[in-house]
C-alpha cells in the first residue's frame, strides 16, 4: 500500500488502556486559561518518566464552557485508577489553582467512576472555602488572594487508549520533521485524541529494558536509530536517514484510529519512505491499529 | 403512566385551601383516581383535592396546575423530587421542608416560600423553586440546602435565619434580607437593604455566580442579563452575629 508514494508498511501500532480524565479550564481570556494548561499538562509525556500523559485536546469558545468563557479541553493519562487522582491534585493545585482568573470543570460528566479533585483541593481554603451546587453538580469555591477560584467537586475517570503510535522513516531530518509537523498539524484539535510529547513529535522512542543496564525498564530504540544501522539489527532501509514517531493517547479507539488516518494521510509528503507503526508483537497492549485497515 | 399530570381549578376555594399533599414525586406512583382523593383542608374543614382540581394523566413526575391558586397552601411541601409547573400565583408555604426536584411557578407565591414548617429548624434542604413573580416575606427562610429564584422582588426577611443554599432576588429585595444568615448566599440583581450586621469584604467578580446565572438562563430560561453574568458584585459578609460565613452579593454593574 502506498499514499502519495510513501509505503505504508503492513503492521499495526500497539496500544495499552489507561486511565483518562477531561479538564476544561476557563479563564478570563483563553490565553491565561491556555496558560494553566499548558503547565497542567507540562512534564506529561510518557508515564515512563511522568507517571502521567497529558495534553491540551483542544480550545473552547465561550458557548462551549459551563462559565461561558474561553476556555480548553485537557486530556489526563495514567496507567491506573489510584494515581491519576494523585497526580491530578497535585498538578491542579499547583498550575490550574495559582493561575489567574482560571476556574476548572470536569469535560466527562456522564462517567460513573469519580474523582474528587475539587473535594481534595478545597482544604486549601483553610475552612473559608464555600461550596454550591449548581444543576446538581458541586462545586467548590475557594477564596484566594485574586478573588476566588471554582473547581468542581469531581471529575470523571473513563477508560482511555494510551500509546497509540506510527513512525515517519525519511531520507533526511528535514524532510522527517516537515513530514511530522504537517501530521500534528493535522491531527491539532481532533475530538478525544492528545499528543503528549513535545510539539506532538518523539524523537527518541525507546525499547522495552536494557541490553546493558539492568535496572533501565526503557533504552533507545537502537533498531530505528539511523546512526547505529551498521552495528545493530536494524530494521531501516539503506536510504533511510532519520525517524520520528507521533504518539497519541485518547478516550477511545475509533478517536484514535481518526486521529492516525489524519495524521498518516497529511505525513505522506515527499522525502518520507516509509510509514510504520510501533507494536511488542501483540503481546503487551490489547489495542492493535491496523496501518492499512485504518487507512483502507 | 402518563408523561405529565395535569391539576385544572375548577372549584374555587372559599376560604384557604392546605394541599400540601401536591408533590411531583408523590403523584409519581398515584393513579388520576387516588390523586383526586387525597386530602386537603379547605377552612378547618378536610376535603379532597378532587373537590377542587381535575386531575388529567397519572403515574407521572411532572406536574402541572392551572388556575389562579393564591388560596391554595403548601404546594409542593416536603417534595423530593420531579417537577412542579404552576401556572398562576400561590398561597403562602411553597415548597416548604421540599428537599428535591424543581417549583417552577408562573406567578407570585405569598409568604414563606422555601421556608420551614412552623416550629421546624431547617427550611427546604434541596431542589429548585424559581418563582417568576414576587414572594412573600421570609421567602427562604432557614434553608439548609437548595436554591431559590425569585424575578420579581422579595418580601422582608427573605433568606433570614439562612443555614446555606442560594436565593436569588432579581428584584428588589426587602428589608432584612439576610438577617441571621448562618451560611449561604444571597445573590441580590436589584435593590437590596443591607442588615447593619453585614460587613463589606470586597468587589469582585464572582465565578460560582455566572455560572448559576448562566444555568438559570440556559436550564429556566430566565432572561439574565449578560452584564448580570459577567458583572461585578460587592460582597457582603454576614451574619457577624451569627456564624458570619454568609454572603450577600449585590449586583453594582459591568
Amino acid at each position: 500500500m502506498k499514499i502519495n508514494g510513501v509505503a505504508i508498511e503492513d503492521t499495526f501500532a500497539e496500544a495499552f488502556t489507561m486511565r483518562v480524565a477531561r479538564l476544561l479550564i476557563t479563564g478570563r481570556t483563553l490565553g491565561w486559561a491556555r496558560e494553566a494548561a499548558v503547565k497542567l499538562t507540562g512534564f506529561a509525556t510518557s508515564v515512563i518518566g511522568c507517571k502521567c500523559e497529558a495534553g491540551i485536546e483542544r480550545e473552547l469558545r465561550d458557548d462551549e464552557t459551563p462559565d461561558g468563557r474561553p476556555g480548553v479541553s485537557v486530556l489526563f493519562l495514567t496507567m491506573d485508577k489510584a494515581s491519576l487522582p494523585e497526580q491530578l491534585i497535585v498538578r491542579v493545585g499547583q498550575t490550574v489553582l495559582t493561575c489567574p482568573t482560571t476556574a476548572c470543570f470536569d469535560g466527562l460528566p456522564e462517567a460513573p467512576d469519580r474523582l474528587p479533585v475539587g473535594k481534595a483541593l478545597r482544604v486549601f481554603g483553610d475552612g473559608f472555602q464555600a461550596s454550591k451546587v449548581i444543576g446538581g453538580k458541586r462545586y467548590w469555591r475557594l477564596p484566594v488572594m485574586e478573588g476566588e477560584f471554582l473547581i468542581e467537586e469531581t471529575f470523571g475517570m473513563l477508560k482511555g487508549v494510551g500509546g497509540g503510535n506510527f513512525l515517519i522513516l525519511a531520507r533526511d531530518a528535514d524532510a522527517a520533521l516537515a513530514s511530522a509537523e504537517a501530521a500534528v498539524a493535522a491531527m491539532t484539535g481532533l475530538p478525544g485524541v492528545i499528543l503528549p510529547f513535545p510539539g506532538g513529535v518523539v524523537r527518541s522512542g525507546s525499547k522495552v529494558g536494557s541490553q546493558r543496564y539492568k535496572n533501565l525498564i526503557a533504552t533507545t530504540n537502537d533498531a530505528f536509530a539511523p546512526t547505529l544501522k551498521a552495528v545493530t539489527q536494524s530494521q531501516l532501509p539503506e536510504v533511510v536517514n532519520s525517524v520520528l514517531e507521533i504518539v497519541l493517547d485518547g478516550t477511545d479507539g475509533p478517536s484514535i484510529e481518526a486521529a492516525m488516518r489524519a495524521g498518516i494521510r497529511a505525513a505522506c509528503r515527499p522525502g518520507v519512505q516509509t510509514i510504520t507503526a510501533g507494536n511488542y508483537g501483540g503481546r503487551l497492549g490489547p489495542h492493535h491499529f491496523y496501518l492499512r485497515k485504518i487507512l483502507g | 403512566m402518563s408523561d405529565a399530570i395535569t391539576l385544572t381549578l375548577m372549584t374555587a376555594p372559599t376560604q384557604t385551601l392546605v394541599a400540601d399533599c401536591i408533590a411531583a414525586d408523590r403523584f409519581a406512583a398515584l393513579s388520576a383516581q387516588a390523586i383526586a382523593a387525597l386530602p386537603v383542608v379547605h377552612g378547618a374543614r378536610p376535603a379532597t383535592l378532587g373537590d377542587f382540581f381535575r386531575v388529567r394523566g397519572e403515574r407521572a413526575s411532572v406536574v402541572r396546575i392551572e388556575g389562579d391558586c393564591a388560596r391554595i397552601e403548601a404546594i409542593g411541601s416536603g417534595m423530593a423530587g420531579g417537577e412542579l409547573v404552576i401556572d398562576g400565583s400561590v398561597g403562602r408555604d411553597l415548597g416548604v421542608a421540599m428537599s428535591g426536584g424543581r417549583i417552577d411557578l408562573r406567578g407570585n407565591a405569598g409568604a414563606n416560600a422555601g421556608g420551614a414548617p412552623a416550629g421546624a429548624a431547617r427550611g427546604m434542604t434541596g431542589g429548585e423553586i424559581i418563582v417568576r413573580g414576587s414572594v412573600g416575606d421570609e421567602a427562604g427562610a432557614r434553608m439548609r440546602r437548595g436554591l431559590l429564584v425569585v424575578t420579581g422582588d422579595g418580601g422582608r426577611g427573605t433568606g433570614k435565619g439562612m443555614i446555606a443554599g442560594t436565593v436569588v432576588v432579581c428584584g428588589k429585595a426587602g428589608s432584612g434580607t439576610g438577617r441571621f444568615l448562618k451560611r449561604g448566599s444571597i445573590v441580590a440583581l436589584g435593590e437590596v437593604e443591607r442588615p447593619a450586621t453585614f460587613r463589606y469584604a470586597c468587589t469582585y467578580r464572582p465565578p460560582h455566580v455566572a455560572l448559576l446565572l448562566r444555568y438559570l438562563g440556559a436550564r429556566c430560561r430566565l432572561d439574565v442579563a449578560s452584564a448580570q453574568v459577567t458583572g461585578r458584585y460587592e460582597r457582603y459578609s454576614g451574619d457577624l452575629a451569627e456564624l458570619g460565613k454568609g454572603e450577600l452579593l449585590r449586583w453594582v454593574g459591568e
